[in-house]
């Protein structure tokens, strides 16, 4: 896993920013929307639409909560007008275009510090669930394959396994390998990584989507 | 490690005291009780003797080997103590007085003093603010409670680790009415020196010891704990009670023992991975623990109910099958020469269905029939056993039946309700290793930690 080695090195010295952080993710073979970073829209994007904006800034946590994302944006005309109001917004940012991924079910993956316990993984169901119902569920850093097994199991994603629960399905050794990921992760960058949050991450069957990664540094 | 603090030659007590309100006094008073029979050396340099035990003026007085010393002064005065205990290389003390680091900056400047005091010599210390410790194998008890507020439990197979002394105290005392047993109690204080990580590597391969089990308000090195509460856990079951489960309880934990909290997701997720049990009160604590000390874990979810009572058998299989109030598992499908068999051994009214009623007519040797049966069925994996002591049939014959039935390798837990011969029967079930358990709810969630504890074992052998 040399790759995954390097990569993590690059985390440790660069700023993590989404479009950063999404590259890292892709390099380690995981799968994130395409997309393009920029200051000023280009003349010509070769995305296919409908895509996202959002603003691209490490000093911006939540950029939901202030008006830094754009879902649905169909075509041309509509991402020209979307982007002169962010640019008006955030003048000094950067932006992210990206290709939207749409159906299938919203998770949660992310990396936690603790002072006595150091990295841990957590995984549940995104949206709602994980804020109301605490549909979540945390294992130490490594896990091992049945970790990862056990943790799906534990909160709704496993309903979803198998034969899928209303037209919806989760490949479930696609999910594990993509957990295995994560606590890879975890493990090598333990001395610098104080969280890193995926959410949501969008599976539809065998695809896992990391729409949206952010990281913390200690 | 560790044998001359778990069975000493020789134990001297620094701060013993004439007077019956003192601590001093009250720990010289267990010894005795509890039959210690080796040497006490009481240290008090007033007193000529103490319970008609000769006092000694200082330690070094004493001129005999100390295997363990008991150190029960005021805080600031323990240190010189200690200080003689590494002079005279006395290998172990248990230090019982409050007022270090738990009550601010100046108790935690005496506790450095006194870690580098023991640092690199073969002096190890329990405590400090610890109510002592308890090792009924050896007769050792050092306990600072007046001895006839609480009774001590029996040798047994659970080694007990509290970091509360007062709910280890209270805990033994509860446990002892129906005769379960302990191999150790321990109550680790603030642990400058001890900590838990290193008695779970000593229980681990302690023979009297078949599981653990430890209250806990906080953990430090939490990496170290647990790789090590993974390891033992996999040769010796553990239980652990872990407060602070909310931010209100966390803050009371902190306040107790002045360690930042851990948030409780992730210490639940560190049990699981660890396959550790988890209970949620003193009672689970120590139910879970029995369990998991008297039996062999099983796999598979299918149970079989044996009553003379039709509503508990009702409510067990509520209980069996439901996943919210109930463990979710699965009452087993008899098979259809099972059925046939238990027809012929009950009465025409009663139920060869699963839950097997033998109604009001049930006897001692109804259930030796119908245990020998479900042994042999493939389609049953866990047997619980209600021992009701309602019908005129019942009597203290069904310990030695369950206990001949126990031994041929199907897990059997026993339920008992009622308190007349019912306690009666707990107590023998207990003496003969048989998790018994005074109600239905403790009965079949007893019996889900065992099954969850085979489940988590599988493929992750030892």
């Amino acid at each position: 896993m040399k790759v995954m080695e390097e990569t993590i090195e690059e985390l440790r010295k660069n700023p993590a920013t989404e479009h950063a952080l999404k590259n890292i993710l892709r390099r380690i073979g995981l799968t994130v929307p395409e997309g393009i970073e920029c200051k000023n829209l280009p003349d010509n994007i070769d995305l296919r639409y409908p895509v996202v904006l959002k603003v691209s800034d490490e000093k911006i946590l939540h950029k939901t909560d202030i008006g830094g994302v754009k879902t649905g944006i169909r075509n041309r005309e509509e991402l020209q007008s979307e982007f002169k109001k962010m640019k008006d917004k955030f003048p000094e940012s950067s932006f992210l275009i990206e290709e939207m991924i749409e159906g299938g079910i919203e998770i949660i993956v992310g990396l936690i510090k603790d002072k006595s316990f150091g990295l841990s993984i957590m995984v549940g169901m995104g949206g709602i669930n994980t804020e109301i119902y605490g549909d979540v569920t945390f294992r130490l850093i490594p896990i091992e394959p049945r970790d990862a097994e056990e943790m799906i199991d534990e909160v709704s994603i496993g309903k979803f396994t198998g034969s899928g629960f209303r037209g919806k399905y989760v490949d479930r050794d696609n999910l594990v390998n993509f957990l295995m990921k994560i606590s890879e992760i975890g493990s090598l960058s333990d001395d610098f990584l104080e969280q890193l949050d995926l959410n949501p991450v969008k599976i539809n069957g065998k695809d896992i989507y990391v729409l949206d990664a952010k990281l913390i540094k200690t | 490690m560790f044998e001359n603090l778990f069975d000493p030659e020789s134990i001297a007590i620094v701060g013993a005291s004439q007077n019956p309100s003192k601590i001093g006094f009250a720990i010289i008073k267990n010894l005795v009780e509890s039959g210690y029979n080796k040497q006490i050396y009481p240290v008090n340099n007033n007193a000529e003797e103490i319970l008609g035990i000769h006092c000694f003026r200082s330690l070094s007085e004493i001129g005999e080997k100390i295997d363990l010393c008991v150190v029960a002064l005021p805080a600031s005065s323990s240190i010189e103590t200690v200080r003689e205990c590494v002079n005279l290389k006395i290998p172990y003390i248990v230090l019982i007085p409050g007022g270090f680091s738990e009550t601010g900056e100046s108790g935690r400047g005496m506790e450095e003093e006194i870690s580098k005091i023991i640092h690199e010599t073969g002096t190890r210390i329990i405590g400090p603010n610890t109510v002592g410790v308890y090792f009924p194998y050896s007769r050792v008890n050092t306990a600072l409670t007046p001895p006839d507020r609480i009774s001590f439990p029996v040798p047994g197979e659970i080694a007990f680790i509290s970091q509360s002394g007062a709910l280890g105290l209270l805990t033994m005392d509860s446990i002892s009415e129906y005769g379960v047993g302990i191999s150790a109690f321990m109550n680790l204080g603030n642990r400058i020196d001890v900590n838990e990580i290193e008695m779970l590597d000593y229980f681990k391969s302690d023979l009297k010891t078949r599981s653990i089990a430890m209250y806990i308000e906080s953990v430090e090195n939490g990496g170290e704990f647990y790789n090590m509460i993974r390891e033992v856990n996999r040769i010796k079951p553990v239980v652990v009670l872990k407060s602070g489960r909310t931010n209100a309880s966390a803050k009371a934990a902190s306040l107790h023992t002045g360690a930042m909290a851990t948030d409780d997701r992730i210490f639940d997720g560190m049990l699981k991975q660890a396959g550790v049990t988890r209970a949620y009160n003193e009672v689970e604590l120590l139910d879970y623990s029995r369990i998991l000390a008297h039996s062999s874990p099983f796999k598979g979810k299918n149970i079989a109910v044996i009553t003379t009572a039709g509503g508990v058998g009702v409510i067990t299989t509520d209980y069996i099958s439901a996943s919210e109030n109930g463990i979710g598992l699965n009452m087993a499908v008899l098979s259809e020469n099972s059925r046939e068999l238990i027809k012929k051994s009950i009465i025409s009214f009663g139920s060869s269905e699963n839950p097997i009623d033998l109604t009001a007519d049930g006897s001692v040797s109804a259930y030796d029939s119908v245990l020998s049966i479900l042994e042999e069925d493939m389609n049953v994996d866990a047997i619980i056993a209600y021992a009701l002591p309602q019908t005129p049939k019942m009597n203290m014959g069904i310990t030695d039946v369950i206990s001949k039935h126990m031994e041929r390798g199907k897990p059997i837990v026993v339920g008992v309700i009622g308190s007349k011969l019912g306690r009666e029967l707990l107590i023998e079930f207990e003496k003969r290793k048989i998790p018994a358990y005074p109600s239905i709810e403790r009965t079949v969630r007893s019996l889900k930690v065992l099954y969850e504890y085979g489940k988590y074992m599988e493929g992750r052998e030892a």
